[in-house]
């Protein structure tokens, strides 16, 4: 069902990755990217590994869900080991025909693709724990020292989280359009693209119009329920760092610290 | 004194072409004056293009009079200092569910106007609380919006104004979504919140059958008010409604067309019980 669609990948049950502050999160994953592109060493990707392993066992999350993100970046992985491997000049290692693959190149590819395994892999596991709600109240909490540069840090937010409640509105809206339609003989399967795309267009004028009229009146009732902007607002559910987000920034933080120094200096 | 009075009020629809220059002007709202006390359940009928969802907005500040004044609990809505107070007191629930509700669970959405108005973090978990039972959806809190039907959307929409703690609810075509029981769902919550928490409710239809319960009903067309008393006095004038393109209700009609083939029933039966019981003490003539 279209209505069931949730953005992002949030994965319902309860652990306690789940239950960190999502600002918490936001920062270890950061911290996390870091220490992937710090490390020089194999013992270095060896803790990354570990540490990953360790948080995807805590979030009860099965593995199965994590690897599903790396669909979208197979080519791109492929991409980067295939000219990493190729084209770094140094010493030859094993020499068909024209192609030389070289040592340095071995090492920089298979590098790269565990970097870029473990970041993926690292972010899923946040989007899978995070509601997008919650991500969006740590965002806007993390990049409240932006708005002293006037970035309207709260209006982000709430058009993100109001992105986020009419995505399936708009769904339901568009397969609706897309029935009357197709009852009155419009054909969106056959062709080439560009027939395609042209066989859109009826699709897409009458959602934009009612997308507008929709941010109309929410427009209008957000007014009559005293919406002022971001200003003298109270929080219904207001963020609020727990023993356990104090624990997890500090094991994050000993966590960089050691792969700064097993990465670099060993 | 009055919860709500409006004083020769108008309003005009003024369209523009793509310069700016005024193409015409449409008079939406003409001369009205009424007042409303607190604690009273009105009902304002008119069809399509009456001026009834005009008018509704001006008791919101959502628009403000061309010509005459609106005063919410004393206060004139032209008066900017005032609006959010205003809005505050003077609650409102439109007609689309959907376009109405901005939080992705239930009482999220419900808290939102509480949050707005600043209202420290505990007390708005208590109002949504109350709020949502007055309304009976608080097994529904943590529910997502979308998976609601029209009824409980509306009732949603409801505890979410409630929550403001307003003194009066205007209800624009709250039902004109929804299916009948969604329609039953929705007045009934109103009329619970009238009875029960006294609040002044302002209920904008066309459905008849959902103002038989009011203290007053004016009926509006061309942007005026035509008609007003209470349901029994308006129903009981058959012939000026259906000029007006009203329907009254069923059990009315029926009494109507049996009163003119010379049954001697009282004016403006309203339900089905009252019929019953005035067709109990009909003397069979001859």
């Amino acid at each position: 069902m279209l209505r069931d669609i949730t953005l992002g990948q949030y994965y319902q049950t309860d652990s306690v990755i789940h239950r960190l502050d999502p600002r918490v999160k936001l920062t270890a994953t950061l911290c996390y990217i870091i220490s992937l592109f710090v490390v020089k060493n194999i013992w270095g990707y060896l803790l990354a590994a570990l540490f990953l392993a360790g948080v995807i066992k805590l979030s009860n999350v099965p593995f199965k869900f994590m690897v599903k993100g790396m669909r979208a970046i197979v080519f791109l992985l492929l991409l980067t080991v295939v000219f990493n491997l190729f084209l770094t000049p140094g010493d030859p290692l094993i020499s068909i025909w024209k192609i030389t693959i070289t040592k340095q190149g071995f090492q920089t590819a298979s590098m790269m693709a565990v970097r870029l395994v473990f970041l993926i892999i690292g972010s899923s596991v946040m989007t899978l724990t995070t509601t997008p709600n919650n991500l969006t109240d740590g965002m806007e909490s993390m990049m409240n020292p932006l708005k002293k540069l006037k970035v309207p840090v709260h209006e982000v937010a709430m058009m993100m989280s109001i992105a986020l409640r009419f995505i399936p509105i708009l769904m339901e809206e568009t397969d609706k359009i897309m029935k009357a339609q197709i009852a009155r003989g419009a054909d969106f399967e056959s062709g080439n693209i560009i027939k395609k795309v042209k066989s859109l267009v009826p699709l897409l004028v009458p959602l934009f119009i009612s997308a507008f009229r929709r941010a109309n009146d929410l427009a209008m009732a957000m007014e009559a329920r005293c919406y002022q902007g971001g200003e003298h607002r109270t929080k219904m559910k207001p963020l609020v760092y727990k023993r356990r987000d104090r624990i997890s920034y500090a094991v994050i933080a000993g966590y960089l610290a050691i792969c700064i120094v097993v990465g670099r200096i060993l | 004194m009055n919860l709500i009075e409006t004083k020769n009020l108008s309003f005009d629809y003024i369209r523009r072409d793509e310069e700016g220059n005024v193409e015409g002007i449409t008079r939406a709202v003409d001369d009205v004056s009424l007042s409303v006390k607190q604690g009273d359940f009105i009902a304002i009928l008119g069809h399509n293009g009456s001026g009834k969802s005009t008018l509704a907005k001006h008791i919101n500040a959502i628009l403000y009079p061309t010509e005459g004044s609106v005063f919410v609990d004393g206060k004139d809505t032209k008066n900017e200092e005032e609006i959010w107070n205003i809005r505050q007191n003077a609650g409102m629930v439109f007609q689309n569910p959907d376009n109405q509700i901005i939080g992705q669970v239930v009482e999220e959405d419900v808290g939102f106007g509480p949050e707005n108005l600043g209202v420290p973090t505990k007390e708005i978990w208590e109002r949504v609380e109350e709020s949502l039972k007055a309304v009976g959806m608080y097994e529904y809190r943590k529910h997502s919006p979308n998976k609601l039907s029209g009824g409980q959307k509306q009732r949603v929409s409801i505890a979410g104004v409630i929550a403001m703690h307003p003194k009066c609810i205007v209800l624009d075509e709250p039902t004109a979504m929804l299916d009948p029981n969604g329609r039953k769902e929705v007045i009934r919550a109103a009329r619970a919140l009238n009875d029960v928490e006294n609040v002044t409710i302002i209920l904008i239809t066309h459905y008849m059958e959902e103002v038989i319960f009011a203290d007053k009903v004016y009926v509006m067309d061309k942007g005026q008010i035509v008609m007003q008393g209470t349901p029994r006095e308006v129903f009981s004038k058959v012939e000026e409604l259906k000029s007006l393109r009203l329907d009254v209700p069923q059990v009315t009609l029926l009494a109507y067309e049996l009163q003119k083939r010379g049954l001697q029933l009282p004016n403006g039966i309203l339900t089905t019980d009252e019929l019953v019981q005035a067709l109990k003490h009909v003397k069979i003539r001859g």
